[in-house]
């Protein structure tokens, strides 16, 4: 546990040290929602029924960006033999991980349902039901997206291959349950209305830890 | 050795003589279907293909696991190559289901069910697995990190296999449990063709591995040489 902090408080210590890099999250989330507004400025639409998947692309993509260095970093600054001799799991290397990512995303998506807000004007549906589908839905994108960063920091051309490897999973499995129950919040439900969704999303979020849990160890030990 | 292509060669000709078999149940033993028509023959064979990339993809599951277990890389060349079959069977099934749902829905495709969905996600997870592989950078890290997703993307099959039970959908449901909604000619012809279809993808994924081991041994005597 003492580990798992340790980790989690390193990790949140080099993203809020180095600002220009929140900066960068940022801007490129004003930038999605920026940019799907001017889209949607020139065609006739139902906000409504527009508005989840606008929130959770430009979550899960904005989010991306974050996971991309994760593991990179370890490698390029030659800090990850020192992690892996120090004596500690690895699954609590994964965890603090986890948890930094989890932390940092959630702020960016925060932020950028902000902005969300002020770009279109829409009623305020549920808001404690949106934001439990969101922490929720980003437990599962953090705990399976640091896996996959973790796989695709050994890769050539990472920064691709992160995409490219985590957009299928998430699709089917976050994304779309995701959407679904945040599109009927909007529409007026509230979070009982969309337990079948929150369920299924809860269910992969312990999946995808539990995979993270056991397969850690074989990622970071080549 | 020479058993071992015996043996290979025996599979080949089993799978051979059941696919002519399947061949002539589906398209002139069985009646043709009451309301849909002879495009329900496609069935036998879509089924059977989707059926095999399951099995595929399950094969790139365990040998995944086997391998992380033991590092033996006999598994990871197993895990790959069923994963290559797979991804075939998986794009026939992809192929033939749209072409029946022309006929019967009137679209090709139907976005709206999870079950076509979640098979074309399926079918990307393993392009994506394709991709991991060509851009690892040693043989090590290719076999421990594409063991690790293809263990994370098996997670789809079993969706995939559910969804029409799961969320009633458009995708009609073969195997079902109350009643059987198919004729027993017409659930001959489905069982040789799936029984054919398998003895296909063993014989593909011997040959497969074989040819793989061979241009191992071929890259080592090029190292040898100095090539």
């Amino acid at each position: 546990m003492n580990a798992i902090k340790t980790i989690f408080l390193k990790e949140i210590k080099i993203e809020f040290r180095n600002k220009q890099m929140i900066n960068n999250y940022l801007l490129l989330s004003v930038m999605i929602i920026a940019s799907f507004r001017f889209a949607f400025s020139i065609i006739d639409f139902s906000l409504l029924l527009i508005a989840s998947p606008i929130i959770w692309i430009t979550f899960f993509f904005s989010g991306m960006f974050s996971l991309s260095p994760t593991y990179k970093r370890e490698l390029e600054e030659g800090t990850c033999e020192g992690l892996l001799l120090a004596p500690i799991s690895n699954s609590s290397i994964y965890f603090g991980k986890f948890l930094s990512n989890f932390l940092v995303i959630l702020l960016l998506e925060l932020f950028s349902l902000l902005i969300f807000f002020v770009f279109f004007s829409i009623a305020t549906p549920d808001l404690v039901a949106l934001f439990i589908l969101i922490i929720i839905g980003t437990i599962g994108f953090a705990a399976l997206g640091n896996i996959i960063s973790a796989i695709s920091s050994n890769l050539s051309q990472s920064e691709v291959m992160l995409p490219v490897l985590l957009v299928p999973i998430l699709l089917f499995t976050i994304v779309i349950s995701a959407i679904s129950a945040t599109s009927k919040i909007f529409e007026g439900a509230h979070l009982f209305d969309v337990m079948q969704e929150v369920r299924f999303i809860l269910m992969f979020d312990v999946v995808f830890l539990a995979i993270g849990y056991l397969l850690i160890d074989y990622i970071l030990g080549d | 050795m020479r058993f071992k292509i015996n043996i290979k060669d025996l599979i080949f000709g089993v799978a051979i003589i059941l696919i002519l078999i399947s061949i002539y149940l589906a398209f002139i033993y069985t009646p043709t279907h009451t309301t849909m028509g002879d495009v329900q023959r496609i069935f036998y064979f879509h089924v059977a293909s989707a059926w095999l990339s399951y099995l595929a993809f399950g094969v790139t599951f365990v040998t995944g696991i086997f391998y992380l277990k033991s590092k033996d890389f006999k598994w990871d060349k197993i895990a790959f190559a069923s994963a290559e079959i797979g991804i075939v069977f998986c794009t026939l099934a992809i192929t033939t289901g749209p072409l029946w749902g022309k006929a019967v829905w009137g679209a090709f495709w139907r976005w709206e069910d999870l079950k076509l969905f979640i098979t074309l996600v399926l079918w990307l997870i393993f392009i994506a697995y394709l991709a991991l592989r060509a851009n690892a950078k040693s043989k090590v890290s290719k076999a421990n990190l594409s063991a690790v997703f293809g263990i994370i993307g098996f997670i789809c099959v079993p969706l995939s296999f559910a969804a029409n039970r799961i969320w009633q959908q458009y995708h009609p449901t073969v195997i079902a449990t109350s009643e059987g909604s198919l004729q027993s000619s017409m659930g001959m012809a489905l069982g040789i063709s799936v029984i054919a279809f398998t003895f296909l993808y063993i014989y593909l994924l011997i040959s497969k591995v074989e040819i793989d081991t061979m241009r191992e041994i071929i890259e080592e005597i090029k190292q040898k040489v100095g090539g």
